[in-house]
């Protein structure tokens, strides 16, 4: 049964990246640089092209293909289904269009280790288009294992430094602990119900109050998500990744792998377990981890001076935001979640480019060491200081939008007072992104001391990560950052974008329309037209965190530090206990990741006992 | 955090996770019935395209998707170890040494195994649609008998005769070739990684349609993989070394 060129486009797109990773895997052993380059771009914008096909072609619904031709009989079907929504093809997009920019900076000039960087992100892309596209729960898997073995790898490719390969070893290690979590959950469910398809898992458990296994598997699927969504006290593993990842690879990891696992949280538990486990519970049990995930985040964000290490953290706080988001619920929280993704992919992209050009210059990541080095003449600053504020939430920027819509869902949903909890971690991340702009570009404020003799992972680079530090910027560099901060600010700007998220919210959280276009082809309904888009309210709010990072950041930077046996002393050392928890150590990172997941089982499980 | 924080914090999680999953292992169906939903849909799905072992239809057929991204991840490993064991700036080859003891018994008893691995190897790849086996195991099997080399002699005869290149080109060649096969059938209209080959008749060497291509194409991939991802462990403990620095001379 031909359904036509649309259902040939999700299969094609995850297809593309990895025929063209093999063929730049042939050539580069004679091959120039320069071919290996072209070829990965090339299969880059391609797969954009055939995302953002997908983002037409689902305006009225779902696309939805069976590989392999098993369309199902009487809703049944032993085939792999992919079922592609506005919202999934929208993170193929992003996912493509960041690896275009990482590419785009890495272009000629960047040590690529004989080819295997090139094929190996354009596996990481495979794997990620994949893992959206799906509508299969061990098809996700695999993709999520595709995901991981490239990302793990590409960490780690500075083997020079022995601290890359140890960043490495702690994600791989406590990742794959994970998504081992993940598979025997699988297996659970697999047990209970003898299907693997989003659909049918939902429409098996669809009328099963909560037991033992249901709980069980929804915790333990899960689980490996989370990890890699960095939700705490499963976060550790990151910012030791991110600072020692080549800046390319930061920008893919930070802008959307992680948010992945807030995806795939929110896919399987709409499509799977949304009738069997109550909402309430649920929203929570992620209220709580996103809670603590955003103060964590936010406090070793504030207490950074690595300016990677600093962004992963800011990363974590806002992967708090999202969490906190989608246990709203509702389709406007996901659709606030979205557009805050997508806004805060553009600016922390265009923040680790604007990092990883330091590192080249100057061979440091160090604030101290880069205070004033860099001077306020250089387009880097101003992107730099611009890209603080729209993490900050300045309106109309993408961030801000996204933030704005997520709290009227908060409000919405009975929970005003998580506008307060917004405002205030965008207002100290932007606030710490701001003052390390502020000392590395313009050297304002003192300069902080020498580094601590602490040591953390990737705490020191030595070189630079082109083949030779650069004298001047060179202009492939300029432009990919410049593309995502046009991309993040378009986000804010653009309202036909806003709606078409919020649309594809709706299909996201519809349960029903789901399993009857997925096994039955019945056309979705169409979705009512989306309100998400800027009000007073969230512009206010949006400047009100955007004023209040930069008096944090101008007080931080205009504050010594305190006295002996001072508050503030004893303050700093509250955050220095949470610091030490941060250890790098892997085994403390197991520990606290069975602790979670133990955790998130008693948040879940314990409501539910009869 | 101390010993005894971590083993606490690890010890209270273990305990959590612990009573869940005993909560869901008592809600598993009890073990041997007989009633399976996916079985009873996989088993006439497989004979329908007359595939004599289920497993190869599940895998290479009805869930061949599944199997793609498996090889895949098998690539993504392969090219990652290759990038992570690369010689560094600092690392130069070590000069060729004799020495080393094999015994004969050793020396014969490899090269008569040889053959035998290869031919097996290739038996269980090619049949991989009639009886147990298949490309993933096949592909081991194979990338195993070409280390028998080593076993046999010196790392250097291994060196000579194993063309690197060639290897890691049948990898990312049969890689691509399973997703351009997926890509067959979607040209054709039915669907990506559809079984469009003919299907020939029940039990013989030539059934089951595409389910025996895609065995031998994985079972290169996974042959190919294997020797190069062996290649980069051999060749960083036996084939590099780093030059003495001063202070590990004094």
């Amino acid at each position: 049964m031909y359904r036509g060129l649309a259902s040939d486009l999700a299969p094609l797109a995850v297809a593309l990246p990895i025929v063209m990773a093999c063929a730049v895997l042939v050539v580069q052993r004679w091959a120039s640089r320069r071919l290996a380059d072209l070829l990965a771009m090339v299969a880059a914008v391609a797969a954009l092209g055939l995302s953002a096909a997908l983002v037409a072609a689902t305006k009225d619904g779902r696309v939805v293909t069976w590989s392999g031709g098993w369309e199902p009989r009487d809703g049944r079907s032993v085939g792999i289904v992919l079922v592609v929504d506005q919202l999934s093809a929208g993170f193929a997009c992003l996912a493509a269009g960041l690896t275009c920019c990482a590419l785009l900076y890495s272009w000629r000039y960047l040590e690529a280790a004989h080819g295997h960087y090139h094929a190996l992100m354009l596996l990481f892309l495979a794997g990620m288009i994949g893992f959206v596209l799906t509508g299969d729960l061990f098809n996700m898997f695999v993709f999520f294992e595709l995901m991981g073995v490239s990302a793990f790898a590409l960490t780690g490719l500075h083997i020079e430094e022995p601290d890359s390969v140890q960043g490495s070893l702690n994600f791989a290690l406590i990742n794959s602990l994970g998504a081992y979590l993940s598979l025997m959950g699988i297996g659970l469910l697999y047990a209970r119900t003898g299907q693997l398809g989003f659909a049918q898992l939902g429409a098996k458990l669809a009328g099963h109050p909560a037991d033992g296994l249901i709980v069980g598997a929804f915790v333990l699927v899960t689980i490996g998500f989370l990890v890699k969504a960095a939700m705490a006290p499963m976060h550790f593993w990151l910012a030791d990744a991110h600072a020692v990842a080549p800046t390319p690879v930061c920008v893919l990891m930070s802008g959307v792998m992680v948010e992945m696992g807030v995806y795939a949280l929110a896919r399987v538990y709409l499509t799977v377990f949304a009738t069997s486990i109550p909402a309430p519970v649920v929203q929570r049990a992620f209220l709580t981890m996103g809670l603590l995930t955003a103060a964590v985040g936010s406090l070793m964000c504030f207490a950074q001076r690595h300016l990677k290490r600093l962004l992963a953290y800011s990363t974590i706080a806002h992967v708090g935001l999202f969490l906190i988001g989608f246990a709203l619920l509702s389709p406007d929280g996901l659709a606030g979640v979205a557009l805050y993704v997508v806004g805060h992919a553009g600016v922390k992209g265009a923040l680790f480019l604007l990092v990883g050009l330091l590192l080249d210059r100057f061979q440091s990541l160090d604030e101290g060491k880069l205070f004033g080095r860099v001077g306020g003449r250089h387009p880097a600053c101003w992107m730099f200081l611009l890209a603080a504020l729209a993490l900050a939430g300045l309106p109309p920027s993408g961030p801000g939008l996204g933030k704005a819509i997520t709290e009227e869902a908060a409000s919405a949903a009975g929970y005003p007072w998580l506008s307060v909890v917004f405002v205030l971690v965008s207002a100290v991340t932007g606030a710490a992104v701001l003052r390390a702009g502020l000392r590395v570009f313009l050297g304002r404020g003192h300069r902080p001391g020498p580094i601590e003799p602490a040591h953390q992972i990737g705490a020191e680079p030595k070189e630079p990560e082109t083949e030779h530090p650069l004298r001047r910027t060179p202009l492939t560099m300029l432009v990919a950052i410049g593309a995502l901060l046009a991309g993040s600010i378009v986000v804010g700007v653009v309202p036909a974008l806003a709606q078409a998220v919020g649309r594809g919210a709706v299909f996201f959280s519809d349960q029903a329309g789901y399993f009857n276009q997925a096994l039955f082809a019945v056309p979705a309904a169409p979705a009512p037209a989306s309100a998400a888009w800027w009000s007073w309210s969230g512009i206010l709010l949006g400047a009100a965190s955007t004023v209040l990072a930069m008096i944090i950041a101008g007080i931080s930077l205009h504050v010594r530090p305190p006295e002996r046996g001072h508050f503030r002393s004893r303050m700093i050392a509250g955050v220095e206990l949470v610091r030490r928890l941060h250890s790098g150590h892997i085994g403390d990172y197991v520990a606290w990741l069975l602790f979670g997941a133990a955790v998130l089982a008693a948040l879940i499980g314990l409501p539910l006992l009869p | 955090m101390s010993r005894r924080a971590r083993l606490l914090v690890f010890g209270l999680g273990a305990a959590g996770l612990a009573v869940m999953f005993a909560f869901a292992v008592a809600g598993m169906p009890p073990f041997g019935t007989s009633e399976h939903l996916y079985r009873d849909l996989a088993v006439p799905a497989a004979l329908q395209h007359r595939t004599a072992n289920v497993v190869s239809s599940v895998n290479f057929d009805q869930r061949a998707l599944d199997t793609l991204g498996e090889e895949v991840i098998l690539l993504s490993s392969v090219i990652g170890t290759a990038a992570l064991l690369r010689p560094t700036r600092g690392e130069v080859r070590r000069p060729t040494t004799r020495g080393g003891h094999v015994s004969d018994s050793t020396t014969l008893v490899s090269y008569l195994l040889l053959p035998v691995t290869v031919l097996i190897g290739l038996d269980v790849v090619a049949h991989g649609h009639l009886t147990p086996g298949g490309g993933f195991q096949g592909g081991v099997v194979l990338a195993t008998a070409v280390h028998l080399l080593y076993l046999a002699g010196r790392y250097e005869s291994l060196e000579r005769l194993r063309p690197l290149t060639w290897y890691v080109w049948t990898e990312g060649l049969s890689a691509a070739s399973f997703a351009v096969i997926g890509l067959v059938g979607l040209a054709q209209g039915s669907g990506f990684l559809a079984n469009v080959a003919p299907l020939g008749s029940f039990q013989s060497l030539l059934s089951a349609g595409t389910v025996p291509i895609l065995n031998v194409v994985t079972g290169a991939a996974v042959a190919g993989g294997g020797v190069v991802l062996l290649a980069q462990f051999f060749g960083q403990a036996i084939g590099t070394t780093r030059p003495p620095t001063r202070r590990s001379t004094s």
